[in-house]
């Protein structure tokens, strides 16, 4: 169990962040959404090490997360870099070893994530000669060749190939499926609804929303779509607040048995059931409250 | 992955950075071929001496009348002529013209083309003088043993006496001239990829990813550790080959006597200097976020290093005056300036333990500056951060 606790921290006079807490559970994908300079990128500094937090704390599996357990942790900056005069593989193995592999080990690793990644046969080019998206795979080759047992990636989704973001979502779910607590954080809202158990929006350097996409859905529900084949206008028959949204109609504040009862007594009932809000509506919705 | 103690963890980061500049760096194409280039100039620069002073074929003399003899006997004496016996005058000079032979002495005559170099001429006019005062003495009735007895001279004795500038000689003007660069190139190198390495670490981020696993200080210390290492083979490997080269062909005996002990001595100063100039250099250079930058804060380093460099060779002329004591006693001056002036005089011992302590008290507080520098602001991207607000901000 990850668990960021009550951080803050400001940059002079702008608070970056107001009491952030989030948790992740063995095996779950959290998704952290928010605009630019929300506090993901700050919240996700702070959880690696990276940056130190005016208050709050980092506690993992119920102890204050220190550097040799942080050490066994994946992690993507959102500014990506790599050596550019170092070569490939050789560059992903000495990652590995940071975190603690022996040579052996991490010379393996780095030869099974290459081929994984489709980069094996410029294993032994320097980095800067590779494409971008290929320098991106090498990234990503970066933050799993030690096996990590918690990833924290910011935007480990931007700028990859579709072919990426497939080995990306893999990694990431195959991790969790491994028990590791996988926080990422995206601007692709569809990836987020894809990938995540639980999603987490933050605006302004505070937790706006959180809960699992599920429960974020189910508390945003929206209208009642209704869709019946029948030449009538079925607007002031239906009860409730009646709207057309084309051919279908939608039913807010009424009893949805009754409204089922009219509708079958008018015509073929094709569609029937609640709308249900993506990602992207319950986002947008959440910042602008 | 396996378990280690904290201490055995935090010595294997520090050492995984060392490694990975020594991989990258020191073993990389350029750095091995301008190794190889600077031992095979050192090589040859130590070899010269001798090639120049090697043409030691013997001169080719001829002799002729009733000087021969003696002549054959002073010239065989001082080693050097390849001497050939004419019957005649006549035939002594034909060979002269026919180039068989370079000069030709005969009774009372020195034969030859276009004269003959000084040295020879010097020695062959010494024999002639000695066999002439053999000849005469023979003359005048003494006996061989008498004349023996006569012309023995004892040869003076050279007595080389320190000036009262205490310059020993213009060899070790020499020996501290190239220590002095030695020392000046194997700072500056070093000095310069490191603040660039530290750049480059911050300017394409990859600094953030490490930093999640390695502690600042490791990070800068392994990279100044693996750059002084790659310096350190390459000073090594300059004065073995130098000193080795001199050994092979004889001139090390040649050298004055601390030669080798100053050439080994300046590995220690350089350590010392090293530790300073390149903290120093990781510190400053994680001050700004591209390279183009980097200059703009080296330079009071690259500074203070030409300053020591030019006043080690101004030393190198007034070797004990107080300005020389000085400076070789104040760091960071001292790194280049000590191991110079301990090349051409004589250093009381306590300026020399002096000196070091003062360097090494300079590199200690370098090194906990320049980390503390980095520390602060490596994670620090933008504009170029202000000394002060470095020093300022909470690490």
């Amino acid at each position: 169990m990850l668990e960021i606790k009550d951080l803050h921290k400001r940059f002079g006079d702008t608070v970056a962040l107001d009491g952030v807490s989030l948790t992740a559970a063995p095996g779950e994908v959290v998704g952290f959404v928010g605009a630019n300079g929300a506090g993901k990128t700050t919240t996700m500094r702070i959880a690696m090490g990276v940056l130190a937090a005016d208050s709050g704390q980092i506690v993992y599996d119920g102890t204050p997360l220190d550097v040799e357990t942080r050490r066994r942790f994946g992690y993507m900056p959102s500014e990506r870099g790599l050596y550019p005069k170092m070569k490939t593989a050789e560059q992903i193995a000495y990652f590995g070893e940071l975190h603690g592999m022996s040579r052996a080990e991490a010379k393996r690793a780095a030869a099974a994530l290459l081929e994984q990644l489709n980069l094996a046969d410029r294993a032994g080019d320097f980095v800067q000669d590779l494409s971008l998206g290929n320098q991106q795979r090498v990234q990503l080759a970066v933050s799993l060749v030690h096996d990590p047992e918690a990833l924290i990636l910011d935007e480990p989704f931007s700028g990859l190939d579709p072919i990426a973001v497939d080995v990306m979502g893999t990694a990431l779910k195959d991790r969790a499926a491994n028990g590791a607590p996988v926080i990422f954080s995206s601007h692709q809202l569809d990836l987020i609804e894809r990938l995540c158990d639980s999603v987490v929006i933050i605006g302004s350097g505070r937790i706006i929303a959180a809960g699992s996409v599920e429960a974020l859905k189910a508390k945003e529900v929206k209208q009642l779509r209704v869709s019946v084949q029948t030449p009538e206008d079925l607007t002031d028959a239906l009860p409730g607040t009646v709207t057309r949204d084309g051919d279908d109609y939608l039913v807010e504040d009424a009893d949805d048995q009754e409204v089922l009862r009219v509708a079958v007594a008018a015509g073929r009932v094709t569609h029937f059931a609640y709308d249900q809000p993506t990602i992207a509506e319950i986002f947008r919705e959440a910042v602008t409250r | 992955m396996s378990a280690q103690t904290p201490q055995a963890s935090r010595m294997r980061g520090l050492l995984l950075v060392a490694g990975r500049e020594i991989r990258v760096r020191g073993l990389s194409k350029a750095n091995l071929i301008s190794l190889i280039v600077t031992v095979v100039i050192v090589g040859v620069l130590a070899a010269l001496p001798s090639l120049i002073g090697g043409d030691d074929s013997d001169e080719k003399i001829g002799l002729a009348g009733s000087t021969a003899p003696a002549m054959q006997a002073q010239l065989d004496a001082m080693g050097g002529f390849d001497i050939t016996i004419y019957d005649s005058a006549a035939e002594a000079e034909q060979a002269v013209e026919d180039e068989t032979v370079e000069a030709a002495v005969t009774d009372g005559a020195l034969y030859s083309l276009d004269g003959v170099a000084n040295e020879v001429e010097t020695k062959i006019d010494a024999a002639w003088q000695a066999a002439s005062v053999q000849t005469n003495l023979a003359a005048a009735g003494l006996s061989d043993q008498e004349i023996t007895g006569a012309l023995t001279v004892q040869p003076l004795e050279f007595v080389t006496l320190e000036s009262a500038s205490g310059v020993t000689g213009p060899l070790d003007y020499f020996t501290g001239l190239i220590i002095s660069i030695i020392m000046f190139m194997m700072l500056m190198t070093p000095v310069q990829y490191i603040a660039m390495g530290v750049v480059e670490e911050k300017s394409s981020r990859i600094v953030e990813i490490l930093l999640t696993s390695l502690k600042p200080w490791q990070l800068l210390g392994g990279k100044v550790i693996g750059l002084g290492v790659i310096s350190l083979v390459n000073l090594v490997a300059m004065i073995a080959v130098g000193l080795g080269v001199s050994a092979a062909t004889g001139m090390l005996a040649d050298l004055p006597p601390g030669t080798s002990s100053a050439a080994v001595s300046t590995i220690g100063w350089w350590l010392l200097a090293f530790a300073l100039f390149g903290t120093l250099a990781g510190g400053v250079g994680s001050l700004v976020s591209r390279q183009e930058e980097s200059g703009s804060v080296l330079t009071p380093l690259i500074m203070s290093l030409t300053l020591s460099y030019l006043g080690a060779i101004f030393l190198l002329n007034a070797p004990t005056s107080t300005f020389a004591e000085v400076l070789s006693i104040v760091p960071p001056f001292s790194g280049i300036a000590m191991p110079t002036r301990m090349a051409i005089a004589e250093v009381p011992a306590w300026q020399i333990v002096l000196s070091g302590v003062l360097l090494a008290l300079a590199a200690g507080g370098a090194l906990a500056l320049g980390s503390q520098l980095y520390k602060r602001s490596v994670l620090y991207t933008g504009s170029r951060m202000k000394l002060s607000e470095a020093l300022r901000r909470a690490a």
